[in-house]
């Protein structure tokens, strides 16, 4: 049930109805930004749209919403369309387990089919637009990009592969929005305190599970290709760079080769971010780009981001949960379940099941140390391990019927907060609220004091029953 | 040209429509880093409509945060 590459998933998804190919003649703004927010404003089985007469760009590919819904998300994990968000995350968690996934290296890719090095102009060799009104520019906002550690360059699995927001300032120049706590910030610091540029490749549409790790926060020296692989299930195929040594995905759309300029910085911004909220304007990185390669009629992916839902929210979410997941049930195995789906983990929710009385309080606080707890994970809401995390009917019937407001609601602040999160204040410091919508156990004094209703057993077949049922009345 | 951003006259047209329809140009500001089409929807571009917030008029670019800080020269 793997998949080749970004080409291969866009079949997969037209095949499953999850795709539309939009031909009627559109602004590169506003409307590709209504079509990227109108695709995924249409939820959990909205589709894909790849673009093909954008005015000013007529022949030329674009496609938005890739992952933008969870039905896209269950085609890429290879499973049923409807499959619940609950079994994904289950599935997601078990192929975790199996990384490190192998990387086959190819000769001649098809990402360097055709080759530009000279007269290079971005904005007129890709359909850009602008993501959100007030963006400083146009932005590939779903790119992966490669760099690799100039102190440790054979180390493979210190190559990075990541989600960087990349404003096109110019012709052939790029801004590139780097954070020191990024594994790109580490490689930038290595390479400006030797004063030497950084060979860096932005690759687009890449292996619908190369994009998902990403935007994974993962430890520095495991390898996102090899976890890519580990999740599909096939060797992720990679080749060199034609400017660098930088292993790349083989069957990408485009690859913008360049340098990193070392010890410069230069105004970039202001951009939607993930918090649906404009960043500030700041000076930033800038790449000097050398040469662009792409397939045979190559699709441009990019991404439409702004408020919350938005394919971000998708693309990051189940990948988040896991880790955290994971990490919490090394030594706390009573956790069943962890939401991190909201603003990457700025809100979560954990499912466990109180071994004695205020267990479960302690589980927050192990959740807000984890590596990526301690600057996002801001509202930590804790159900019982019978609660469905992922489903907020279930969540706000915890919420509702068992947090005593004296006993259940903590402040701890101040704490390391997310600089682009806007109430953090200062910038970067923030706090953290965990809600216990646990049921109590001894010996917390009040005790249950009530009996729930047990869950009904066997509903499974019913339900599976009344929707044939529904759907053999044809309406 | 003036920049639709920070208001210098070091804004140009940098590309056209590649599809040669004349549809419209990019322009970019080779001060602040802005750059906007000239199809965008005018209260975006016009300086005069656009959102005070977001405007650089008189803004020293060096007062912009560095949020990744340039390290020091290893010896």
């Amino acid at each position: 049930m793997s998949t080749r590459d970004f080409r291969e998933f866009i079949g997969k998804l037209e095949q499953e109805g999850q795709l539309v190919r939009f031909h009627e003649e559109i602004l590169p703004e506003p409307d590709v930004r209504g079509v990227g927010r109108g695709a995924v404003d249409l939820g959990p089985t909205g589709p894909a749209v790849l673009m093909d007469n954008i005015k000013g760009y007529k022949g030329k590919q674009l496609a938005l919403n890739v992952h933008g819904s969870w039905a896209n998300y269950a085609i890429m994990m290879g499973m049923p369309k409807n499959t619940s968000l609950k079994e994904m995350f289950y599935e997601l968690a078990r192929r975790w387990d199996r990384y490190p996934g192998e990387v086959k290296r190819v000769n001649n890719p098809v990402c360097q089919q055709n080759v530009i090095r000279k007269n290079i102009n971005l904005y007129e060799i890709f359909p850009l637009f602008r993501v959100n009104p007030y963006d400083g520019g146009c932005y590939f906002a779903k790119a992966s990009v490669v760099t690799n550690d100039l102190d440790e360059p054979d180390e493979f699995d210190k190559t990075n592969v990541g989600m960087y927001r990349l404003q096109v300032q110019g012709p052939d120049t790029i801004g590139l929005g780097a954070l020191p706590f990024h594994d790109l910030g580490m490689h930038v610091r290595h390479a400006e305190a030797a004063n030497r540029p950084l060979p860096i490749a932005i690759c687009l549409g890449v292996h619908p599970m190369l994009s998902v790790m990403a935007c994974t926060p993962i430890a520095y020296g495991k390898s996102e290709y090899k976890y890519a692989a580990a999740l599909d299930g096939a060797p992720m195929e990679i080749a060199k760079a034609l400017t660098s040594d930088l292993d790349i995905p083989a069957g990408c759309e485009y690859v913008i080769e360049g340098k990193v300029l070392p010890r410069q910085r230069f105004p970039e911004a202001p951009f939607g971010e993930f918090p649906g909220t404009y960043s500030g304007g700041r000076n930033q990185l800038r790449i000097q780009v050398e040469a662009v390669t792409h397939r045979n009629d190559p699709i441009l992916e990019n991404m439409y981001t702004g408020r919350s839902w938005s394919e971000l929210d998708t693309i990051i979410g189940l990948s988040t949960c896991v880790p955290l997941y994971q990490q919490l049930r090394e030594t706390m195995p009573e956790v069943t379940a962890v939401n991190a789906l909201y603003q990457h983990g700025l809100t979560v929710i954990v499912a466990v099941d109180n071994k004695f009385g205020h267990y479960a309080k302690t589980v927050a606080m192990r959740l807000a140390s984890t590596p990526h707890g301690v600057s996002y994970c801001k509202n930590i809401i804790l159900v019982d391990g019978s609660v469905d995390p992922f489903d907020l009917v279930q969540v706000m019937w915890a919420l509702s019927t068992r947090v005593r407001p004296a006993k259940d609601v903590i402040v701890i602040a101040p704490t390391p907060g997310h600089p682009t999160e806007p109430s953090s204040d200062p910038k970067g410091i923030s706090g953290k609220v965990i809600i216990d919508a646990t049921t109590p156990a001894y010996p917390d004094t009040t005790g249950p004091q009530y009996r729930l209703v047990d869950k009904v057993e066997n509903t499974e077949i019913f339900r599976k029953r009344i929707v044939e049922l529904q759907q053999a009345t044809g309406r | 040209m003036q920049c639709a951003r920070c208001l210098a006259d070091t804004a140009s047209v940098v590309a056209h429509a590649p599809d040669g329809s004349g549809a419209w140009e990019m322009i970019y500001c080779a001060r602040c880093n802005f750059s906007w089409r000239t199809s965008d929807e005018d209260q975006y571009i016009n300086p005069a409509r656009r959102e005070q917030i977001f405007q650089y008029e008189g803004l020293d670019l060096e007062t912009l945060p560095t949020v990744m800080p340039i390290a020091p020269l290893r010896k």
